[in-house]
């Protein structure tokens, strides 16, 4: 089981394409102030097609578990 | 609380379509849209034809035009080029004198997505920007959608909405419709707009994995001496983001050379579904339309052709269905979605059925061929695709 991650957004290089919102298969609303995928909520999907369909590579991520560990 | 007839979430080019016409119609519209600038930020090259607009009742007009276009130019990349220039073709419909016309255009998108929505309030619609459509509740045979306008919250009961919401669409979310779409249906595009780089009217569509693996590279004349060079790929077919694609088609693809004094202007991008349309596009006091319905070519990618058409499919159900005072459970709706279907739907799946076949095909020099050869005949004055 994948563990659940929070999705970290290089706003420098967004173009707010909103690919991400387009792939992302999680309910309506897991999305931030910006139109990309949610970044202050935690994903438990984790399927990453948000990161692979992204055209510029400005979406990353941290594993929830690892953050708290910090 | 405010009471219409139709809301429509997203004043894109379907959304605002549909919204013009409706209103036309008599019935009360209020169109929503959270942003501050219509059509901005652009994730569109803005290519249309000419007759699409003609036929959904859009009037040419410089206002939005930005370029003239006259044909095609396919290539792929290992020598093969076909030209398709309806100047040549037929000189007596399609040239740039006074009594010729274009084949189609390249428009500003943002100034396209305004004249749109002007023409629906100057029809009667009412336009809200800087407002969100948060969500909905059922309330007696009709919905209560709740929508923020810049820091105002309020309530508007209406018949029915119309998720116009783009490829990002909530509205289908919220209906529990199957809008997710798959990785390898989703094409991840970027496009600079340029200048210094020449250009003779004509779409140029590059084919092949070498460029574009899943999908196509393009130069598009923008007018004024600006062009558009972008690409867009399917991410499992490669290791590159299209960032790198685009970057390697510029610096060392078989047509760097035109591109050595290009000064880059603009970056824009966007995710382009090349699917089939959603399977279902309606619910209880819900219809899709546009890109949130899929209502893309999953050849080309082209959307602002399937956009009108959809809007105005939309617009004339809408009219029958408030005229007729049906009530708005997803069986009455889904009329809407067969007259979408014998309107263009069916052409859609075909196409669809089409781009299938050649992606089934795991090798990739095949591949490539279909797709050149698909690209070929889709254009030429013979396709059986011309309405979409």
């Amino acid at each position: 089981m994948k563990k659940p991650v929070i999705f970290e957004i290089g706003w420098n290089a967004c173009i707010n394409c909103a690919a991400c919102i387009a792939v992302c298969p999680q309910d309506a609303g897991f999305v931030s102030d910006f139109d990309t995928i949610a970044v202050k909520e935690p994903c438990d999907i984790a399927c990453m097609m948000c990161e692979d369909i992204c055209p510029v590579n400005t979406i990353s991520h941290v594993v929830v578990e690892d953050r708290k560990d910090d | 609380m405010k009471e219409v007839d139709v809301v429509i979430v997203g004043a894109g080019p379907a959304g605002c379509t549909t919204a013009r016409k409706v209103a036309q119609a008599g019935f009360s519209v209020l169109i929503v849209d959270k942003r501050q600038e219509l059509g901005a930020p652009i994730q569109c090259s803005g290519a249309v034809s000419r007759h699409a607009l003609i036929e959904n009742d859009v009037v040419p007009d410089v206002e939005f035009i930005h370029q003239p276009i006259y044909g095609f130019r396919i290539m792929n990349g290992l020598g093969d080029v076909t030209n398709i220039d309806y100047r040549e073709l037929k000189p007596e419909t399609y040239s740039e004198g006074p009594n010729g016309e274009p084949l189609g255009y390249i428009v500003d998108r943002r100034r396209f997505d305004r004249y749109l929505y002007t023409q629906a309030e100057r029809a009667g619609a009412e336009g809200w920007l800087k407002a969100e459509a948060l969500g909905y509740e059922k309330s007696g045979g009709e919905v209560l959608i709740s929508i923020r306008q810049f820091n105002r919250l309020q309530q508007v009961r209406a018949k029915v909405i119309v998720g116009a919401d783009g490829l990002r669409s909530q509205v289908g979310k919220w209906a529990g419709l199957q809008t997710h779409i798959k990785l390898t249906e989703l094409a991840s595009c970027l496009q600079v707009i340029v200048d210094g780089v020449e250009t003779e009217g004509l779409l140029e569509l590059i084919t092949g994995s070498q460029t574009a693996p899943g999908g196509y590279g393009w130069v598009f004349p923008k007018g004024g001496g600006y062009a558009e060079v972008g690409l867009g790929i399917i991410a499992p077919y490669t290791a590159m983001t299209a960032q790198e694609h685009l970057d390697e088609f510029l610096k060392n693809s078989f047509l760097s050379h035109r591109f050595k004094h290009a000064k880059i202007l603009e970056v824009q991008g966007g995710g382009v579904p090349l699917a089939a349309p959603l399977k279902q596009q309606f619910a209880d006091n819900i219809i899709l339309v546009g890109d949130a319905a899929r209502h893309v070519n999953p050849i080309t990618g082209g959307g602002i052709h399937t956009a009108l058409s959809g809007g105005t499919v939309a617009a004339k159900f809408l009219n029958s269905h408030l005229r007729q005072n049906r009530n708005h459970a997803a069986e009455t709706m889904e009329r809407y979605h067969d007259e979408w279907l014998e309107a263009v739907g069916n052409q859609m799946w075909k196409l669809y059925k089409v781009k299938r076949e050649i992606f089934k095909n795991g090798n990739v020099g095949q591949r490539d061929e279909l797709l050149y050869d698909t690209m070929r005949n889709y254009f030429s004055p013979d396709s059986e695709f011309k309405k979409v």
